[in-house]
């Protein structure tokens, strides 16, 4: 400790602004505990800045345009013109509102916010250095700490983020001119969602992937939906192909080099590449071993039911918790830490952790697949429902896609869902509902559904699974 | 108007039913919000069940003398609308709507209970997960009463009470029931009076419809407990028709087969009357419910007697000069509206030999293997009232004078005869009295209140034989039985503990040095 330097006090210190530490530092400050929330950038993390909300703006002022560009089968003759400069002006004010937000919600709920790169300096001790120059450093004294640093996009070799055409989904995002064409590294969620909206937007894109196929962990017959709609919209796949290289071309463009299993190169021309091949759990920074903390083998700091690390009183939540790094998840885990902290019997409760992918069409899912459902020793009950038999599909003109129902076969309790199609998103929160609640598949089929909507589709793959569909026929 | 449920809210911690004991609105009544609705008995203690609401009394789902889960649909209130709620023309429920309730779907005979899938895996909603947390509950060891074997919040809280299986215990409660209603029909037999249990009146009473409305899954459920949809009585309308609720259905049914059951007992307890009035009614057997607080004070008798091992000391003390000194001290009580009997007087004899013998007031904790001597005094004083013993708690005796001690403790038994003492008042002893001897009798083996180690136990007074110096003399003696936790304390030290309190009652005026 420097001369003179005075350590703060806090009942809990959480390190990290973003879904799952905001919550938190909210959630334990209602319910009394005395808490300070620690952030080096902006308040509301990689899901506000540079994740989720930005990622939505985008795709959804990019389908406006683009549906009215497509509909003369219906009929609607539009010239549709993009100014993508003033679209991201607007997705800048969307973030703002937000991240504006979070920080009125922390502040009325008495969270105490400091600003700074915090690394632990024992293991109930935490050192701030304040962004820039003179900007000095506090220390805070903690009895308990969360940590929720999030992650951040991987480098691989050879693709640095800081020279110019190689872009990670933060720097994408932030264009403000459609590159005319673009050099994708992997065909991951991040990868196919922005894929999509620059294929939309006019760009040229070529995926290289690794792998033999894109979205990796989910079904074949998903994958197929999303692949089929993105090579409509004129997106290249080449699988197999590891990103080995680049060089920058005579006309200020790029050429990527890849090379397969055998050892053969290609290469991509284009004007930029963005890498997307995961994210990372941000730990490096912390100085982990002053508290004692180890990460795994994956990166991430393991916990126990309640949150909580090897360390007592030191808890770790989402993207460097184990698990999927998504923002719900840590969010919850944001609640369960705070009421732990607090003294309340709460636990972490996996039943769901629902996902959605927004590409075109829109995958969500939520619970067990089929072969997990087997794997789990169930026989399972399987129902589908196609949207091409949807009428409210059909009114959209956006009938790409099913609704999948898995089920216990024995009692018929919903074990988990998989929808690919339009409102995907929207429409797994009632699978996502039946699977925490315990429901049946008798449950929801005869839960009456609103007509003309999507929402029937998940009824009648029930009624499927159950063998009564009316809409398709009964296997 | 727009209809809410209400649900029996849980009472008191753990407490997984209780007993509808007086409802106190009728069916179209008026309430205002925390308004008493229903006196309800659990087994700790009768309480008042507030409304809600502000509105009326749609529905009263069960009649008086009902146990009732926690968590069940006991009202539905009618309420005005909110201004600008253009959708509460249509009935809503609170909370949980449409999550069927355990109960109903047991009597409906859907439920089935086996393990919900191989896998292991246990299904209940989140609120249930949560509330097994709370109660410490291990999920996967609950079996589940609700649809297909979920687990329940009734379940988890049936689990928490004592780890018996829910659906034993509703055996049970099916049980004691049936041998209620046994007991009722019985008893009006004797009376000649018509047979008139409210369920009975319901299935009595048929409602002849020419149509009713009602969902898809009531007509099934309709078809499947035989019942015509026409003939189950309602109150609710659609589009100006009757229209006839699963539960409607559910209640006809369960009616209709319990006025049968009873009618059939009836008619073979008409025949064993007949017979047992033919040998003088010798046979005669009358059953009674073992629930509520007899349930519960044979539980914790049954605990303790067979988790502390109980040894007894007796010994009986002279208190001719007790007895003076109370006749004096009474009169200037009674000056004071104070009713002083002998028992503030044997609290501090009590209080000042536990200071010397601080063993016997403690408490075993088996699982932290350790002893906790208390250096507290709060005296329980069991009191028979007709519910059965209960036994509120004067606390910090020592810091208190005799008046002082008197006052509390009429006001306590008091309110424990009327039934109006509260959970706290009977919390928190460290040692217990018991006065068996005020309807007559000498010694005893009284129970130790567990989880304290002992408890003194109180005969009559009364003239006794006294020796002294080879002569006999009638003196006013107390009979004392001491029960202490062998476990914890030897006889020695409960003999020397009663020969302090003897010394103290043989000569009150040590107790002026308390």
């Amino acid at each position: 400790m420097v001369v003179g330097d005075v350590a703060t006090g806090t009942e809990l210190a959480v390190v990290g602004a973003g879904p799952g530490g905001y919550v938190a530092a909210i959630r334990a400050a209602q319910l009394g505990v005395d808490t300070t929330l620690i952030e080096k950038d902006e308040l509301g993390g990689t899901c506000l800045n540079v994740g989720c909300i930005p990622s939505k703006a985008l795709i959804h002022a990019t389908n406006v345009g683009y549906e009215a560009d497509t509909a003369e089968e219906m009929g609607i003759h539009a010239d549709v013109k993009v100014d993508m400069e003033q679209m991201v002006d607007w997705k800048d004010g969307v973030v703002d509102q937000l991240t504006s937000g979070v920080e009125k919600l922390c502040k009325a709920n008495g969270v105490n916010i400091v600003h700074g790169r915090a690394e632990f300096a024992g293991e109930n001790r935490l050192r701030v250095a304040h962004g820039g120059e003179g900007q000095g450093s506090e220390t805070i004294e903690f009895e308990q700490c969360v940590v929720a640093t999030g992650s951040r996009p991987i480098e691989i070799p050879g693709f640095a983020y800081d020279d110019d055409p190689v872009l990670d989904s933060t720097q994408l995002l932030a264009l403000e001119q459609v590159p005319r064409s673009l050099v994708v590294v992997g065909g991951g969620y991040i990868g196919m969602e922005l894929s999509t909206i620059l294929a939309k937007m006019g760009c040229d894109v070529t995926v290289v992937e690794m792998m033999d196929d894109i979205l990796p962990g989910y079904e074949e017959d998903v994958k197929r939906v999303v692949r089929k709609r993105a090579e409509e919209l004129g997106v290249d796949f080449y699988f197999g192909q590891a990103a080995k290289g680049w060089e920058r071309a005579d006309d200020a463009g790029i050429v990527v080099t890849t090379e397969n299993e055998d050892g053969e190169e290609s290469t991509f021309d284009a004007e930029k590449a963005f890498v997307a091949v995961g994210r990372q759990p941000v730990l490096d920074t912390l100085n982990l071993d002053a508290a004692g903390l180890e990460p795994n083998e994956q990166g991430r700091l393991e916990t126990d039911h309640t949150g909580e690390t090897n360390v007592d009183g030191i808890f770790a939540i989402g993207d460097v918790a184990p698990g999927p790094q998504l923002a719900h998840k840590a969010s919850k885990e944001g609640q369960v830490v705070a009421e732990v902290v607090a003294g309340e019997p709460a636990a972490m409760d996996y039943q769901a952790v629902p996902a959605a992918v927004f590409t075109d069409p829109e995958i969500a899912t939520v619970g067990l697949t089929q072969a997990e459902a087997e794997e789990e020793g169930f026989t399972p009950a399987v129902g589908k429902f196609p949207f091409s038999a949807s009428g409210r599909a059909l009114t959209t003109n956006d009938h790409e896609g099913f609704v999948r129902i898995v089920a216990d076969g024995d009692s018929g309790f919903i074990l988990g869902a998989q929808i690919v199609g339009p409102e995907a998103s929207e429409l797994i929160a009632e699978l996502g509902l039946a699977v925490e609640m315990g429901a049946t598949l008798e449950d929801i089929a005869a839960t009456i559904h609103t007509h003309p909507t999507l929402s029937e589709g998940v009824m009648e793959a029930a009624e499927h699974a159950l063998g009564h569909a009316i809409h398709t026929l009964n296997r | 108007m727009a209809l809410r449920e209400f649900k029996l809210p849980d009472v008191g911690e753990g407490v997984a039913e209780g007993e509808i004991v007086d409802w106190l609105v009728e069916e179209g009544d008026t309430v205002t919000e925390d308004q008493p609705v229903a006196e309800v008995e659990t087994d700790k203690a009768v309480v008042e069940v507030p409304s809600p609401y502000n509105g009326t009394v749609k529905q009263i789902h069960y009649p008086a003398g009902e146990v009732v889960k926690v968590g069940s649909v006991i009202v539905t209130f009618e309420i005005p609308d909110e201004a600008g709620d253009s959708e509460a023309a249509e009935p809503v429920v609170e909370e949980g709507a449409g999550a069927p309730e355990a109960e109903d779907a047991t009597d409906a005979g859907t439920a089935e209970s086996e393990a919900p899938s191989s896998s292991g895996r246990t299904f209940a909603p989140p609120s249930v997960r949560r509330l097994a947390r709370e109660l410490g509950v291990d999920l996967s060891t609950v079996s589940g009463s609700g649809p297909s074997g979920r687990v329940t919040e009734g379940d988890v809280r049936q689990a928490a009470e004592g780890g018996e299986r829910e659906d034993e215990s509703e055996l049970t409660d099916a049980v004691e029931r049936v041998e209620e209603d046994a007991e009722d029909a019985v008893e009006r037999m004797d009376e000649e009076v018509e047979a008139e249990v409210p369920l009975g009146e319901q299935a009595a009473e048929h409602a002849e419809r020419e149509k009713t409305l009602a969902a898809p899954a009531t007509r099934k459920l309709a078809a499947d407990e035989g019942v015509d949809l026409n003939a189950v009585p309602t109150d609710e309308e659609r589009d100006g028709e009757a229209f006839v609720s699963p539960e409607a259905v559910t209640q006809y049914a369960r009616a209709q087969r319990e006025a049968k059951a009873a009618e059939e007992r009836a008619e073979s307890s008409s025949a064993s009357a007949t017979a047992s009035s033919a040998s003088a009614g010798e046979e005669r057997v009358e059953s009674r419910p073992y629930r509520g607080i007899r349930r519960t004070i044979g539980k914790q008798m049954a605990k303790s007697k067979y988790t502390a091992p109980h040894v007894s000391h007796h010994d009986t003390v002279d208190i001719s000069d007790l007895v003076e000194v109370r006749a004096e001290l009474k009169e200037r009580a009674a000056e004071q509206d104070v009713k002083l009997t002998y028992l503030p007087f044997i609290m501090k004899a009590v209080v000042a030999a536990l200071k010397e013998n601080p063993i016997l007031n403690s408490e075993l904790r088996e699982d932290d293997e350790e002893v906790l001597v208390k250096h507290y005094y709060n005296i329980g004083i069991a009191v028979a009232t007709d519910a059965g013993l209960m036994v509120p708690v004067v606390k910090r005796v020592d810091e208190k004078g005799i008046l002082e001690l008197a006052e509390e403790v009429n006001e306590l038994a008091a309110k424990a005869r009327d039934r109006s003492i509260t959970r706290e008042e009977m919390q928190g002893g460290t040692f217990t009295l018991t006065n068996f001897g005020a309807i007559g009798g000498e010694y005893a083996t009284p129970i130790i209140n567990y989880p304290e180690t002992a408890i003194l136990g109180l005969g009559a007074i009364d003239e006794r034989p006294v020796a002294e110096d080879g002569e006999v003399y009638a003196r006013p003696t107390l009979p004392l039985s001491l029960s202490i936790d062998h476990r914890v304390i030897d006889g020695a030290e409960g003999a020397a503990f009663t020969n302090k309190v003897m010394e103290y009652l043989n000569n009150p005026t040590l107790l002026l040095l308390e």
